[in-house]
């Protein structure tokens, strides 16, 4: 190689502008490609509930307890109004009101 | 509207479906199953779990009762006619509407003695246990009845009355 060459290679070299850099340049840089990279995450609680919701196991088991609870607390409900009826019925059988 | 919020107002409004219907259902059916208006004993069969010979003794009673207690209701009813028209013009209350008023006590009297002594012989035909039970609750359902109108008129409940 020509010694001017690498005369004129240092020169250019030393010449060139190298422009600060801004601060935490390199601490974003890192950041931006972690976020990039990390999986996308729902937007709310709302999108989680109904993500779940959607899920069938979860709706069956949902529709199963919903159904369950139903009819006891309709039997149980049901009885007592019978009872209570019934009670009605013979109470005014033995006991009318003119006699009480 | 968001569409998380759409299923989720769908999901609620499905399940409170669910539940009321299945709640109605079974209401309507175990109505339906124990309910048996045509039969004035039917409580005791629910209530006391009363077997078929008990229910049968307790039919019997019940049948004598009736007659008398009917007997006694149509001379109550006889009594209160022939007091209306005595206290229904009058400013004053009369002796013979007092008369007629000790009549329809007496009987009533008569009828709340009868109507004891035949939860007595009911609580009787049933097993001990129950027995007691069904007095009790007969006494409070039937002799409790003035026992509120009493009470509220009496100075238990800080109502005096003005000599």
């Amino acid at each position: 190689m020509n010694p001017d060459d690498i005369k004129l290679q240092e020169l250019l070299r030393g010449h060139r502008p190298m422009p600060a850099l801004p601060p935490r340049f390199q601490q974003n840089v890192w950041r931006r490609i972690e976020d990039a990279e990390a999986p996308a995450q729902s937007a709310s609680w709302l999108d989680a509930l109904a993500t779940l919701i959607l899920r069938p196991r979860f709706a069956l088991a949902a529709a199963a307890v919903l159904l369950l609870a139903g009819v006891s607390a309709g039997t149980l409900e049901g009885r007592q109004s019978a009872q209570h009826d019934a009670r009605m019925n013979y109470l005014a059988a033995v006991a009318p009101d003119s006699a009480r | 509207m968001n569409r998380s919020l759409l299923i989720l107002l769908g999901a609620l409004a499905l399940g409170a479906a669910i539940f009321a219907g299945s709640f109605f259902t079974a209401r309507h059916t175990t109505m339906r199953c124990c309910e048996n208006p045509a039969d004035d004993l039917n409580w005791l069969r629910l209530e006391f779990h009363l077997g078929d010979a008990e229910m049968a003794r307790i039919r019997e009673l019940h049948a004598g009762y009736l007659a008398k207690c009917a007997e006694l209701c149509t001379k109550i009813a006889a009594k209160k006619r022939e007091l209306n028209p005595l206290v229904g013009a009058g400013t004053h209350l009369t002796t013979e509407a007092q008369a007629k008023l000790n009549e329809i006590a007496a009987l009533r009297a008569q009828c709340q003695a009868r109507m004891l002594e035949h939860f007595v012989a009911v609580s009787r035909a049933m097993p001990p246990e129950p027995g007691a039970r069904y007095l009790a609750e007969m006494k409070k359902l039937t002799l409790g009845h003035h026992e509120q109108m009493e009470q509220s008129m009496s100075g238990d409940s800080g109502h005096e009355h003005q000599p």
